[in-house]
């Protein structure tokens, strides 16, 4: 017999439930920081392939690290 | 409701609009140049595209309108739901697919798998477009006739005019530079809601404040961070799981409407850069769709319909001029995401069916033409299409909750085919079946399975939880790939293995 309670706990993550609201907005700045650390692993070669003379600006990941400055600030403020 | 001048500037955009479009045309000389522009796109033009391709006129209605309901949480689809996914088609995806010189991404799983995985998720996005495109003709249309009083059947012809003529000339390079215009539009049309908005409410601090002594029920108006036992479809978990980690990743790696620009990008970097760009201006999307609602909160409280707000609003504060420019930021919302619909859907048929199934190797000039009929006969479809709309209330939603449908299960094999090498033909396909089918299933059984309202958020997760776990069992138990196979289709493995070190595809 199927437990349709149990499998509407799991499907609707009930089981996060205790999870307080702090903590998962915290998950998702933690999520944010993530990234651009992931971001900042990036060889630069990688970066920068497909230019014939790159300059500073055309490093992207200091406009992947803008972009997600902004996003940071704003899960922060709401 | 407009007038003169109005109608000047609404003219105005039209015709401007159309001889850009026309004027690219004449770079289109071969298949290539019209499906691809000749992969001489710039970043800029591309980040601009996707963001307005991305938005529909809909958008300004519906998003303000669950924003006067749910608050800001609406947001997350903008944010959450764009700038983590972007990153990673960035620097993960878009370099593999550019440098392997796809035009479709049902393509490129073709190449990972096997043509029945590219022949089922080109269809399925074939299928959805095609339906998608009356759709939105119809209720786009409804819309500006109860929002504008113009009638139904003339913004759908305008609009079927103005870019079937661009599109069927210009194919995408038309399509993306007319797309550039038209965010610019869209962003100076929905600025002036915004700003003439919180200048009526006091501001900022006046709209906090009238919202918040409005009391309960606004109490989560300004939180992204909804709980899990909330009333609203945006409980944090959906957000987090189903938003960020599937249906975001889907929707900017796997749309073909989506991937398609940065594949015509001059370089890969302007190819990753292009959806870097795209993110930066995703970031300010829910100010011009979402703040309406809440200005209109604020302005006029206790409005039976949330989907009233942004009309409301546009009676209550535009000037004459205005209207007519905000009037044009719609049908540039409209303008853009039907020429999008018909580049990638002509792309997909003429590249994954008709040149895979129907004629192989025939030239050029043929499937330039065979682009470009492709292209009329869809915008026939989608007129003749777009009246069944009125017959059937619940079509634009249910055509939108389609798309969460597949949206995981492809996402999952995207993923595993990127990143593990030991993902095969047959753990790819039955992945992608089986993820379907589940979303289907869930979907069937919504009202037993969740408690939440329209749980798609949680369907798109779990049917791609479904399609991440058949394609990993089934790919252990069937043959793997050779490894020469792989080479630039897998994370890490640029060139075949040499010199002893990594034998095989499972190492």
């Amino acid at each position: 017999m199927l437990n349709l309670d149990g499998l509407k706990g799991l499907l609707n993550f009930h089981w996060l439930a205790g999870v307080p609201l702090v903590a998962a907005q915290a998950a998702f700045l933690v999520l944010f920081v993530i990234i651009a650390m992931l971001v900042l692993s990036i060889p630069t070669v990688h970066i920068h392939e497909g230019l014939e003379r790159p300059r500073w600006w055309h490093n992207l990941k200091l406009w992947a690290w803008g972009v997600l400055l902004m996003i940071f600030v704003t899960y922060c403020l709401f | 409701m407009l007038s003169g001048i109005d109608y000047v500037v609404v003219i105005a955009y039209l015709v401007g609009i159309m001889a850009l479009g026309l004027y690219f045309a004449r770079f289109v000389r071969s298949a290539d140049d019209f499906f691809l522009s000749g992969r001489s796109l710039p970043f800029w033009a591309i980040g601009m595209s996707i963001v307005v391709s991305d938005i529909g006129a809909m958008d300004f209605v519906a998003v303000s309108g669950q924003a006067y309901r749910y608050g800001i949480a609406v947001g997350n689809f903008d944010w959450l739901g764009s700038v983590p996914a972007m990153l990673l088609a960035a620097f993960v995806f878009v370099p593999y697919f550019w440098k392997a010189g796809l035009y479709t991404i049902p393509e490129y799983l073709g190449r990972r798998y096997n043509d029945g995985v590219r022949t089922v998720a080109s269809l399925t996005w074939i299928v959805f477009f095609a339906f998608d495109l009356g759709v939105i003709f119809w209720a786009t249309g409804v819309m500006l006739e109860t929002l504008m009083g113009w009638p139904v059947w003339l913004s759908i012809l305008l609009t079927v005019v103005v870019v079937g003529l661009y599109t069927y000339f210009g194919g995408l390079i038309a399509d993306v530079m007319t797309d550039v215009v038209q965010m610019i539009i869209m962003f100076v049309g929905g600025a002036a809601v915004v700003f003439l908005g919180l200048h009526h409410v006091g501001g900022w601090d006046g709209l906090v404040e009238k919202i918040t002594a409005l009391g309960q029920g606004y109490e989560n108006h300004f939180k992204l961070i909804q709980p899990t036992d909330t009333k609203t479809p945006y409980p944090w978990t959906g957000i987090l799981f189903g938003l960020t980690f599937v249906m975001a990743n889907a929707y900017m790696i796997g749309n073909q409407a989506i991937a398609q620009r940065c594949l015509a990008a001059r370089s890969v970097w302007d190819a990753k850069a292009s959806m870097i760009t795209g993110a930066f201006f995703k970031m300010f999307i829910p100010v011009l769709i979402l703040f309406p609602g809440l200005i209109a909160v604020a302005a006029h409280p206790g409005l039976e319909d949330g989907d009233q707000a942004m009309p409301t609003l546009i009676r209550s504060l535009l000037p004459p001029g205005l209207s007519g420019l905000l009037f044009a930021a719609f049908l540039a919302s409209l303008m853009s995401n039907v020429s999008s619909i018909l580049t990638s859907t002509v792309t997909l048929w003429t590249k994954d069916i008709y040149e895979r199934f129907i004629r192989k190797e025939a030239s050029d000039r043929h499937y330039l033409v065979v682009g470009r009929c492709a292209t009329l006969a869809l915008l026939v479809f989608g007129v003749i299409t777009a009246p069944v709309s009125d017959f059937f209330p619940g079509i634009y939603v249910a055509v939108q909750t389609f798309l969460s449908f597949f949206q995981g299960p492809v996402f999952s094999v995207l993923l595993l085919g990127i990143f593990w090498r030991r993902a095969t033909a047959w753990g790819g396909f039955v992945g992608l079946v089986g993820g379907i089918a589940t979303s289907g299933v869930l979907f069937v059984f919504q009202a037993s399975l969740f408690t939440i309202e329209d749980p798609f958020l949680y369907v798109s997760w779990w049917s791609f939880v479904v399609g991440l776990l058949l394609t990993v069992v089934v790919s252990l138990a069937t043959k793997p790939h050779p490894a020469e196979r792989l080479a630039g289709l897998v994370y890490g493995w640029e060139r075949p293995p040499t010199g002893g070190r990594c034998e095989g595809v499972t190492c």
